[in-house]
């Protein structure tokens, strides 16, 4: 009797919770390792000594088709009748705001958005409305942004002390003293803001060239963001946790290493207005700023020339003369061009401009360091949720080294997305990027999937059972840091100097800080200097 | 320090006693709420659980060997059974048919083993005391427990943690004197690993229970209803119950009401008699949502509508009402009517791709509860929404409660207004719903309602309808944002003001 009972009662019940306990042998999550120049760097040495036989000539060649390069095309296309082409070496252009989909949505791979642009930006405002991004202005001339690529609400939550809260400034459960310094600094950007040097400029503005030159300001250059906060007391955990996270969210470096002007410029440089949403907000697509790459390309189809290395730029008797290695055919070809763009990082100059130091070769490649990225899309089941507010477009995690995942379906109109995809962000900070770069290229995408899986844990326990799929992009020269003394330094006014007025350069890393706007203003600067001679 | 054998067995006599009266507490209060009658409940469940501790009192003699391995091992599984009843119960509820079996069952093992600890307890302390002293102690904790159970329970537990981890915290102390005595008694007892074992596990079980709680409870409360469900489906989107008591059938989705069969002619008379009648002639009519039928039904009163199109995104919902027979009972089989095309899409998706246009368009969405739906009350929704409108056409808003949610539905109006409609508000008494809202809207000059309504209407006459127009002195039209998809204020003002409305 009483076997049985124990049979009946107790043994089932004790198997069950057994059950129920051991954790499973954990899934293995299946997916792929990507990137770009894995090959490209290995190419670029063997073909370094090859001189191609089959020549073609061009008024002007455009090296790179990221999008400063696409937006130095699209301004020659529309304000000249040069004959051109743009040479890219991956499949396709975008660059850094490369995008990927599968067999449900798009997503990016890179840049994702774009907060509404300064109203004095009139060729991207053009853009924009060429594009339908803009629909119209109102009678106080304030553009019309179309509703679908604003990105939606809930736009923004930060899980902190267990619960999602709204917005990514630390507030849910932060103490008193910390919210006071909080907004002491946020009032201090808003000023930041409208600041104005002597020279009547703006202190901090986009294109960063345009901002005053007034040494107060510039000054800022010369110390962290982290060494700024300190000096004006401002100590809050939180605090410092929020700006870091910013200057990783846009520069990839930790606020410690992170000029205190980039730092600032962060927050003050954006000064939009728009008739039909506050200013704060952003424009956003499913496959993030690839979304506008493509809007780039489409008037260039016939210019484009992809899975092109460039691995040599050199002077040829007045000439310059385009080295390229057309990778699926293997092949070598020469462009002897009038005039061309660079439109590609100076790690890459490095490499392929052969000019002698006289004629303007001599540049201090080393001041430009970059940070590495890795991004991760991952393919769930069901949207990820939590307590607090539901499921928003960027979503963080307080403390995680991350910066938490986007939604890739968030501005899908459809009411329930299906087969969410998130897009991972993890910068790669460290005072030694090669190393950081070593270190990211010698992981394996098992070894990512635990760390980006780890991360996610901290607010989604569950979310391993979660994950179809999840492939991961190494960008190993993500993002130019600008570190202290970089962005008002000699090297980098020296670096955008054209070559004998033949070879321009456009790229954001001369801008020192990445972001949609600089590469979209580098590209146009770049061929404005090289038709109209403009300085 | 080792603290006296004796003061922890007590201790734990006292920690049986508290939490077995506390799982019958949650016994009978779950009982009361989910089967209503309380008083019923909880003397058939005092009285169904004394009787259990009986039985496993007198059980307690087939227990010879190992007894403190045998009370940690039924210690445990109090602990589990314990505390995982009350989820049981509420899990349970719609899914057996005999649901006060599984209810009964639950109360006679926990009560058969809380019945067996006492006794067990007893002998294992029986060389170590008086006789009299250890009924007199045995019994004085037991006593105490029961008290101090009985004035927590509905004092804190109930109004602080809720039901569900009330019986997991209680679970957790039953588990963790359990450990304790594991440890404390790690050298007498046989199974001493295994035991141990089936303690942290079990505490981990019921840790999981206490954290998760809210979620557990979010999904069983809404498998909760009043009346008997006749009919039950999960489709991806939302859960669907059908009730049905003496007078009438209610259709639940994800555990908000959608209509009781009892006066649900109201809310589709005012739906859509007052936009459709005016309307010269309507041929094409278009119904956004509404899969029950009940609108369609109502459009298929006026002869001249040639052809229906019906969108809605859930295939379960039109198809029990296109196979229920009490429900083709309700809405007339009006899914089923050859003029009548069902398309199972998103809305959204579906309207930008739609290229027909139609003369009266019913627009009768879930109310803005969530993000989700709310971007089909939004301008860049309703200027999809003027491309369907045929010229001379009308559309009408289901429009959540102006009493109620006042911001809630003058944001719908106002929305519809920015995008360029003209619009006309009014609203309904629906019982089982209360004071409700719709909005007309149109793209002409002005609306056609001139004409009288059609005679075998239940509800809606000209004079109603002129009523309903008014909005009396406490329902004054209200300025409010316009609902975007970057703003979503609309879900904003319907959580605040249906969140105070029901707290
Ligand atoms: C992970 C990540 C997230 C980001 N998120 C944002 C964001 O949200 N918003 C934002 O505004 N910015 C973001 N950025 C910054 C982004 O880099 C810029 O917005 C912009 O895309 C940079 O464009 P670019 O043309 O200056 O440079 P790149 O994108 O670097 O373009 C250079 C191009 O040159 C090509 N190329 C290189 N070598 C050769 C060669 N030898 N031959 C031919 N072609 C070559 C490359 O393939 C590439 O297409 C992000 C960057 C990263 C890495």
């Amino acid at each position: 009797m009483i076997q049985s009972f124990k049979a009946l009662a107790g043994l089932p019940l004790a198997g069950s919770i057994l059950n129920a306990c051991v954790p499973e042998t954990k899934k293995v999550i299946p997916g792929k390792l990507k990137g770009p120049d894995f090959k490209a760097g290995h190419l670029l040495r063997k073909a370094l000594s090859v001189v191609p036989t089959q020549t073609e000539t061009k008024d002007v060649v455009i090296i790179g088709g990221g999008i400063s390069g696409l937006s130095a095309a699209c301004w020659l296309k529309q304000n000249s009748d040069q004959d051109f082409c743009l040479l890219e070496l991956e499949e396709e252009t975008g660059g850094n705001s490369r995008g990927g989909k599968n067999a449900h949505t798009v997503f990016p791979w890179g840049a994702h958005y774009l907060p509404l642009p300064n109203n004095d930006l009139t060729e991207l405002l053009a853009f924009l409305q060429e594009n339908e991004v803009i629909t119209g202005f109102n009678a106080a001339g304030l553009p019309i942004y179309r509703d679908e690529c604003l990105c939606f609400d809930p736009e923004e939550r930060l899980y902190i002390n267990g619960h999602w809260q709204e917005g990514l400034v630390p507030n849910w459960g932060v103490p008193e003293a910390d919210l006071k310094q909080i907004n002491r600094f946020l009032e201090l950007m808003a000023e930041m803001k409208q600041a104005k040097g002597t020279d009547g400029k703006f202190a901090f503005t986009i294109p960063i060239s345009a901002s005053s030159a007034d040494e107060n300001f510039r000054r800022l250059d010369k110390l962290t963001m982290a060494e700024w906060l300190i000096q004006n007391k401002l100590t809050s955990d939180y605090l410092h946790w929020y700006v870091n996270y910013c200057c990783r969210d846009d520069f990839g470096t930790d606020a410690k290493d992170t000029s205190a002007w980039a730092g600032i410029h962060y927050f003050a440089g954006r000064k939009a207005q728009a008739a039909n949403t506050d200013p704060d907000r952003v424009l956003t697509w499913p496959e993030g700023n690839n979304w506008l790459a493509q809007r780039l390309r489409k008037p260039l189809e016939k210019h484009i020339r992809t899975g092109k290395l460039v691995y040599k730029v050199s002077l040829v008797k007045g000439n310059v003369a385009i080295d390229y290695l057309d990778i699926a055919q293997n092949t070598y070809h020469r462009i002897l061009a009038g005039k061309c763009i660079l439109a590609t990082p100076q790690f890459v100059n490095e490499r392929i401009l052969n000019i002698q130091p006289e004629q303007g070769g001599n540049r201090n490649y080393k001041a430009f360091s970059y940070a590495p990225w890795a991004v991760a899309n991952l393919a769930l089941e069901s949207p990820p949720a939590g307590r607090g507010v539901p499921l928003s477009w960027d979503n963080v995690v307080y403390g995680s080294k991350s910066l938490g995942y986007v939604l890739a379906n968030h501005q899908q109109l459809q009411i329930y997305p299906e087969n969410p995809v998130i897009t991972f962000y993890l910068p790669l900070p460290d005072e030694d990027p090669a190393k950081a770069r070593r270190m990211a290229y010698e992981k394996k995408q098992e070894d990512w999937a635990e760390l980006i899986l780890a991360e996610l844990e901290k607010a989604h326990p569950f979310i391993r059972e979660n994950v179809k799929n999840l492939d991961v992009w190494i960008w190993g020269h993500g993002m130019i840091r600008p570190s202290v003394g970089f962005i008002w330094g000699e090297e980098k006014a020296a670096a955008e100097k054209p070559v004998l007025d033949k070879i321009f350069f456009a790229h954001t890393d001369l801008s020192g800080i990445s972001i949609f706007e600089e590469a979209f203003y580098q590209g146009i600067r770049a061929a404005q200097r090289m038709v109209e001679g403009k300085a | 320090m080792r603290i006296s054998i004796q003061a922890l067995l007590l201790f734990s006599v006292f920690v049986v006693a508290t939490c077995g009266l506390v799982y019958e507490l949650v016994a009978g209060t779950l009982a009361s709420y989910l089967l209503g009658d309380s008083v019923t409940q909880f003397s058939t469940i005092i009285g169904a659980y004394l009787f259990s501790m009986g039985i496993g009192s007198y059980l307690s003699k087939y227990f010879n060997r190992n007894l403190i391995a045998w009370f940690i091992q039924i210690e445990v599984l109090v602990a589990v059974v314990g505390g995982s009843s009350s989820t049981l119960l509420y899990l349970l509820f719609d899914r057996v048919e005999s649901f006060r079996l599984v209810l009964y069952l639950l109360v006679a093992l926990t009560g058969i083993l809380v019945g067996l600890e006492i006794p067990l307890i007893m002998r294992i302390l029986k060389d170590r005391f008086e006789f009299k002293d250890l009924v007199s102690q045995i019994f004085t904790f037991d006593y105490i427990g029961a008290l101090l159970a009985s004035v927590v329970f509905p004092l804190f537990l109930v109004p602080f943690l809720g039901i569900l981890r009330t019986s997991y915290l209680f679970g957790l102390f039953n588990a963790v004197v359990a450990l304790v005595l594991c440890f404390y008694f790690n050298r007498e007892i046989r199974w001493a690993t295994y035991l141990k074992g089936t303690c942290v596990m079990a505490i981990l079980f019921l840790m999981a229970g206490m954290v998760y709680s809210d979620k557990i409870l979010a999904f069983t409360e809404s498998l909760n209803y009043p009346d008997k469900i006749v009919y039950t489906a999960q489709s991806p989107y939302q859960r669907i119950v059908l009730t049905k008591n003496s007078h009438d059938y209610r259709l639940f989705l994800n555990g908000n009401l959608q209509f009781s069969s009892a006066d649900e002619y109201r809310y589709h008379e005012a739906l859509v008699h007052p936009g459709l009648n005016g309307i010269e002639k309507p041929e094409k009519v278009l119904v956004l949502g509404g899969g029950d039928g009940l609108a369609v039904r109502e459009v298929l009163r006026y002869p001249d509508v040639k052809k229906v199109v019906l969108v809605d995104l859930d295939k379960e919902m039109t198809h029990i009402f296109t196979h229920h027979a009490s429900l083709l009972d309700l809405n007339r089989k009006s899914l089923l009517s050859p003029k009548v095309t069902v398309v199972n899409a998103d809305a959204f998706q579906w309207i930008k791709t739609n290229t027909e246009q139609f003369d009266f368009v019913v627009v009768d969405f879930p109310d803005p509860g969530n993000y989700s739906v709310g971007k089909l009350y939004t301008n860049t929704f309703y200027n999809q929404l003027k491309r369907v409108v045929a010229p001379g056409g009308q559309v009408v808003i289901q429009a959540t409660s102006p009493f109620v949610a006042p911001n809630s539905y003058w944001c719908v109006v106002n929305t519809l207004q920015a995008v360029g409609f003209r619009t006309l508000p009014y609203h309904a008494h629906v019982p089982s719903f209360g004071d409700w809202g719709f909005v007309m809207a149109t793209l002409e000059p002005g609306f056609k309602l001139e004409k009288e309504f059609l005679p075998e209407l239940k509800f809606l006459n000209k004079a109603t309808f002129e009523q309903m127009c008014v909005f009396p002195k406490d329902m004054p039209g209200k300025q409010t944002e316009v609902n975007k998809l970057n703003n979503q204020v609309l879900v904003h003002y319907f959580e605040k003001e249906w969140g105070k409305y029901l707290n």
